[in-house]
């Protein structure tokens, strides 16, 4: 009996989901116009949207690195780590080839600056390597390989700033000025970045969409052991994945430079692979591999961008404060909106047992918390309370309709 | 006979994994343009040699030739380069990709652009030689189907249509039935006499003796890792081959003198475990059955068609989206978890036991004690000198060969292994036992030995509810045999009406 199955690849744009992320984005937009006080999305939309792209360019570069390793199977915890060995390899390179310039913040040229930029992704290119050397040859799970690296590698950066300040300047520092005019050109433009961040995606989409080596990626996340048996060499395909995500974040760490006109290895880049892994996931990117796109992760990235900067709006004062709460609440809210439909079906309970109970003061406190270290003492004991009683009542709900 | 008459010559081939000896000294020829069929039991290594003429894993010792040629294959796509196609027993398959993407996996086919190959797909092309292929097996899916909502016949198809885009000279079948209905094994019989017709050798692996004296031309059969006979099949019969394969006639085992049937332990009644996104819906629907004390129930079926669903039902494994009853002594029960099903008395010995039965690290005490850990607290901490007296039982009762409760349970025959995972439920007291086809990749010995074991716990009032894949373990240990083709229950039968024929015509209903 024939059956029609449904079909995977159609020709539309983008899947339901990501219609969704769109929608999204376009609520929060919106939601933000409306309730900001200043409203500065109605009296200076040419610097608010000039805020936002930058800040997901430099986010988007390296969450594609970050997508592709995801849908190969692994996992690559080292693109914050890799962004401030990046910056702090080309700025010792431009130190080492012109060291009275940059003490004297004057320009170093341009074909210092491109060999200065050459080598931070060469250095990418060789992480990357290392990579997939420690996962393939010593076996290494990369969630064990790549955590030697985010730890090591900025480590390792902050010893190079400061031997390479100490023996090329009079004192040694944590952190090296670059004041080159290329520098100031691409903080002044973003579109410069905006344009790196929409070629890299477009590459990127290409490479998985349209090539045997996306195909490949693929297969290898999907069912390692098929692809195997496909006569795939499975440890170049990961080479590549490896390389692509360090060389993505080597490029993002040149533009954090650029922004900063500084490399400071201690700080750069600090905790953003997870924001990278967060866009990722957002966008529909599986961990266990095999699933994911390039328009999802983009959507993502500006998704998580988007809600960072409506929360800065909405909280006049240290936002970044808030950032990795906000990361955390978006990934967690955007995978069980995934999950909500399993759950019905699954006949399984959002707050079952003893956990569940425990649940409810828990999830109370860190929204009453939430609330009232943002807007005030009270209004976080009514969202409190409101919780306890809204969580009770789908405890209560449930409870009865399984009874 | 001439060497010119030889695609595969297979000689001398001996292959060690850590701990067995899968192949010992296996010589093979095989004639261009025959349909060679390779018969044993299971691990009797019959898929070991076909992944070293395939360039799966590389022997230990021994020579290979094609066409006459001497070769070595360092991996698969050596041996496809030379013409040699395999279809893995188990499927292959990367679930995500979609039916052309998996038939042309490793050899896609690349568009070029302004006269440079970039590597980019050319999409068209695979779907349209996908197309033609999957019509050439009568197969009636969409090249972009995602391979996941495919079912497991059509699965296998694109197994066949993978191997058939290589145009290989050699093709080896590893079980290629096994999953397959009546009517889709036909449908790959047409396509095998086409196969041979263009001048395909074909290699095939099959523990169905009706299939193989219908299709093969000559047969070798495998035991125990060493070759037994090679024969044209006009000079031998069924009955001749079987015996063969096992070594010695088996069908003098039998354990049916009249158990007595006690009191109801289980009884389930329009049960329907729903399969949301999949086009057939249920995972098991309209199943009715009861369980007896001193009763052995067997469930016959092929692969997919929900023998393990079934047990894992009963047993809280999965997620309680079933509708029906499901009655325990008496007490309808809806179990969440595992451990409900534990407390109810209820054991289950799972199919898959490297992956969900043994801990690999943990020693032989360790495995059979894990699951009454609360019998062995002293003022709360685990008492090892409790843990071994516990032990010891179970060791005893189901006869492990072991050197003793602290051995590594890795270093245990498969036999023994499935004994200290009979023995870790026995310790929790069970009065339904759960067996899902315990002897799978167990040798002769070990299975006449587990047999007596399930014989023996039946006759001490236990209610055992038994899936296999062969059936002949079925007819020997069964008082009845329930039978489910694709998530239905087709037939019942009492022990003295079940026969190979009338089970195997239900399980392909």
């Amino acid at each position: 009996m024939p059956h029609r199955e449904p079909v995977l690849q159609g020709p539309r744009l983008l899947r339901p989901s990501e219609w969704g992320l769109v929608l999204a984005i376009v609520i929060a937009v919106g939601l933000t116009a409306l309730a900001d006080a200043n409203h500065s999305y109605w009296f200076q939309p040419l610097e608010s949207l000039r805020d936002i792209a930058r800040n997901t360019a430099l986010l988007g570069i390296f969450a594609l690195g970050a997508t592709v390793v995801i849908i190969a199977g692994g996992i690559d915890l080292s693109a914050g780590s890799m962004i401030a060995l990046s910056g702090t390899v080309c700025a010792t390179t431009m130190l080492l080839l012109a060291p009275l310039q940059m003490m004297g913040f004057k320009p170093v040229g341009p074909a210092i600056v491109a060999v200065a930029c050459g080598a931070s992704l060469l250095v990418g290119f060789l992480v990357g390597t290392l990579h997939t050397w420690l996962i393939t040859s010593i076996r290494l799970p990369p969630f064990i390989a790549t955590l030697a690296t985010l730890v090591g590698l900025r480590s390792f950066a902050r010893a190079l700033c400061e031997s390479s300040t100490a023996a090329l300047t009079p004192t040694k520092s944590a952190l090296i000025n670059v004041s080159d005019p290329f520098f100031k050109m691409v903080r002044e433009n973003v579109w410069i970045p905006v344009a790196v961040f929409g070629v890299l995606a477009l590459i990127t989409w290409l490479i998985l969409s349209r090539t045997v080596l996306g195909r490949h990626l693929h297969a290898l996340g999907g069912n390692e052991q098929a692809a195997k048996l496909a006569g795939i060499r499975t440890d170049n395909v990961k080479w590549f994945a490896y390389c692509f995500g360090a060389m993505s974040a080597a490029l993002a760490g040149l533009f954090y430079v650029a922004n900063e006109s500084v490399a400071a290895p201690v700080n750069q880049g600090r905790g953003h692979e997870l924001n990278a892994i967060a866009a990722a996931v957002v966008g529909g990117c599986s961990l266990a591999g095999g699933v994911g796109t390039v328009p999802g992760t983009v959507l993502g990235a500006i998704f998580l961008r988007v809600v960072i900067d409506a929360v800065s709006k909405l909280i006049k004062t240290g936002a970044d404060v808030y950032e990795g709460l906000i990361v955390g609440i978006v990934v967690v809210i955007a995978v069980t909106f995934g999950q909500i439909g399993q759950m019905a079906k699954g006949g399984r309970r959002l707050l079952p047992g003893a956990l569940g109970l425990c649940a409810i003061p828990t999830l109370a406190i860190l929204c009453g918390t939430i609330v009232a270290m943002t807007t005030g003492t009270r209004s976080g004991l009514v969202s409190a309370f409101a919780a306890v009683v809204l969580l009770g009542l789908v405890r209560w709900w449930e409870s009865r309709r399984t009874a | 006979m001439s060497h010119a008459q030889n695609a595969v010559v297979m000689q001398g081939i001996t292959k060690r994994f850590p701990g067995v000896v899968a192949l010992e000294n296996v010589s093979l020829e095989v004639r261009r343009g025959e349909l060679h069929a390779i018969c044993g039991e299971n691990g009797a290594g019959k898929s070991t040699l076909m992944k070293i003429l395939s360039g799966v894993y590389q022997p230990d010792d021994g020579t290979l030739q094609i066409d006459g040629a001497e070769v070595g294959f360092a991996s698969t796509r050596a041996a496809e380069q030379a013409g040699i196609a395999i279809i893995h027993q188990e499927l292959t398959l990367v679930e995500d990709l979609s039916v052309a993407a998996n038939v042309f996996l490793g050899r896609e086919k690349c568009r070029r652009v302004g006269g440079i190959d970039f590597g980019f797909l050319d999409e068209q092309a695979m779907t349209k030689e996908c197309g033609r292929l999957l019509e050439l097996l009568e197969c009636s899916v969409s090249p972009h189907a995602r391979t996941a909502n495919l079912r497991v016949g059509d699965q296998q198809l694109v197994e066949i249509a993978k191997a058939l885009s290589l145009n290989a000279s050699i093709v080896v079948m590893d079980e290629p039935t096994s999953a397959l209905t009546e009517s889709e094994s036909a449908r790959l019989e047409r396509t095998i006499a086409r196969l041979l017709a263009s001048g395909t050798t074909i290699l095939y692996i099959s523990h169905k003796m009706d299939e193989v004296f219908r299709l093969a031309d000559r047969i070798t059969v495998l035991r125990d890792g060493r070759h037994v006979q090679t024969v044209n099949r006009a000079d031998t019969t069924a009955r001749e081959v079987t015996g063969w394969m096992v070594g010695r006639d088996i069908s003098g085992v039998d354990f049916r003198e009249p158990r007595s049937r006690g009191k109801k332990l289980l009884e389930i009644h329009d049960l329907l475990l729903p399969w949301p996104e999949h086009p057939r819906g249920y995972r098991l629907s309209n199943i009715s059955l009861d369980l007896h004390a001193g009763e052995i129930l067997g469930v016959a079926g092929l692969m997919g068609a929900g023998r393990t669903e079934l047990l894992e039902t009963i047993f809280g494994a999965v997620e309680p989206t079933w509708t029906g009853t499901i009655a325990v002594a008496g007490k309808p029960v809806r179990f969440r978890h595992p451990r409900e099903a534990c407390a109810a008395r209820i054991a289950m010995v799972t199919e898959d036991r490297k992956r969900l039965g043994l801990f690999p690290d943990l020693d032989v005490a360790g495995n059979i004690s894990l699951c009454s850990l609360t019998d062995t607290l002293v003022r709360g901490f685990v008492n090892r000198g409790r843990e071994e007296s516990l032990v010891a039982a179970p060791i005893r009762d189901t006869g492990v060969k072991t050197t003793g409760p602290h051995a590594s349970i890795m270093g245990l025959s498969g036999g023994n292994q499935q004994k200290c995972i009979i023995g870790r439920w026995l310790l929790t007291k069970p009065h339904i036992l759960l067996l899902d086809d315990p002897t799978r990749g167990i040798d002769v010995g070990a299975k006449a030995e587990l047999y007596r074991l399930i014989n023996q716990l039946c006759r001490e009032g236990m209610g055992v509810i038994l899936t296999s894949s062969e059936l002949p373990e079925l007819l020997a240990l069964a008082d009845r045999i329930i039978v489910l083709a694709e998530g239905r229950l087709t037939a019942e039968f009492e022990r003295a009406e079940a026969t190979e024929q009338n089970i195997m015509e239900a399980a392909t209903l």
